[in-house]
């Protein structure tokens, strides 16, 4: 790679041909600026604290692992949130898999019997915002897969159109098609809680 | 101004909903949702969704995850060739481990059989067919030099 063509990377980027070249410290870096907008990407998508840290954890091994094939062809966030969704999909397709999306269909019979005592105000207050979380959460489950990584892209990590597009493996207006659904069916689902 | 419910029209409803579009742009927006029930009540609904989804926080991440990463880094370089081949195999209960090592040996020995097809007979076969030409030879060479003394010899005894 040409002087003029490292300066124009992103810094993250330059940091991943440090690694490439050896540079163990560099990954220490890209690894406490990244950590937790990995994790909280693949938790959001799979909605599991432990897995999600298990996913995470292959997703910072397989960017370590491939450091010496490494080529900035796209932004390093772009790349390395490929990497986090490709895994976070491939989990959601085998879980599915497995379990037959019992996990979603059984959404309205799990939910904790709610049976508050009026001069509680603070923990009633508690026990409501936990159930509108919990409306959420459910609400981003439902949208399909490729939906709910792209509204939690644009949403979480303010990740432009053609980002998404790199990361999805898709065209920019298929991005803008998944998520004005995606954001038609939350705004049905979660119109109700504008006051949360 | 168009209308928000048209899917070219997504960042306008988002950047209104997050408050982030510019003056200007928001007045004839909040102009055009006066007089457009529709719109107004997109907006209302994508302010709704974004404040839900402003609430929901992932949990803290683990204090021992960048630990468990070098870690598992570290094993990684340290893993020899046998460690990578039988990586897989390691998590397996033994009932699934045997038959499948049973298997690879099998096909092992397949492969190794299918590489030497036969190939014992043919070779004696040569071996055998160079020892006769050489016995005869042998025996040639030995009738050339051998039949002077030989006739001699009878002659001798004749004698």
């Amino acid at each position: 790679m040409g002087a003029a063509a490292a300066a124009t990377l992103d810094y993250d980027a330059q940091l991943m041909l440090r690694v490439k070249e050896g540079d163990s410290p560099s990954f220490g870096v890209l690894l406490k600026k990244h950590r937790s907008s990995v994790i909280h990407f693949v938790y959001r998508m799979v909605q599991e604290q432990g897995v999600a840290e298990e996913l995470a954890q292959e997703v910072f091994l397989r960017v370590y692992r491939s450091r010496s094939t490494y080529e900035p062809t796209a932004k390093f966030k772009t790349w390395l949130f490929r990497i986090a969704a490709h895994m976070a999909l491939n989990w959601l397709r085998d879980e599915k898999h497995e379990r037959g999306q019992e996990r979603l269909d059984d959404a309205s019979t799990d939910l904790p019997a709610r049976q508050i005592s009026d001069w509680r105000l603070s923990v009633e207050q508690k026990l409501v915002d936990d159930v509108k979380l919990d409306e959420v959460r459910r609400a981003v489950a439902a949208l399909p897969d490729k939906q709910r990584a792209a509204v939690l892209m644009h949403k979480y990590e303010e990740m432009e159109y053609t980002q998404i597009a790199q990361v999805l493996g898709c065209s920019e207006s298929a991005v803008k098609s998944l998520l004005y659904r995606a954001y038609e069916t939350l705004r049905v689902r979660l119109a109700h809680m504008g006051t949360i | 101004m168009n209308c928000l419910t048209e899917d070219h029209n997504l960042e306008m409803l988002v950047a209104y909903a997050a408050g982030t579009l510019d003056l200007e742009t928001a007045q004839a927006l909040e102009q055009h949702l006066a007089g457009c029930a529709a719109c107004r009540s997109a907006a209302a609904g994508q302010i709704a969704v974004w404040k839900a989804l402003d609430a929901w926080e992932a949990p803290a991440v683990s204090p021992d995850f960048d630990r468990r990463l070098y870690r598992r880094i570290e094993q990684g370089v340290r893993l020899s060739w046998w460690g990578r081949l039988t990586r897989p195999f390691r998590a397996m209960p033994l009932s699934q481990a045997l038959p499948l090592t049973a298997s690879a040996g099998l096909l092992l020995m397949a492969g190794l059989i299918l590489r030497h097809p036969g190939p014992i007979a043919p070779h004696r076969d040569i071996v055998r067919a160079k020892q006769v030409e050489r016995t005869l030879d042998d025996l040639d060479l030995l009738r050339q030099f051998g039949t002077p003394d030989s006739t001699e010899s009878v002659h001798r005894h004749a004698m």
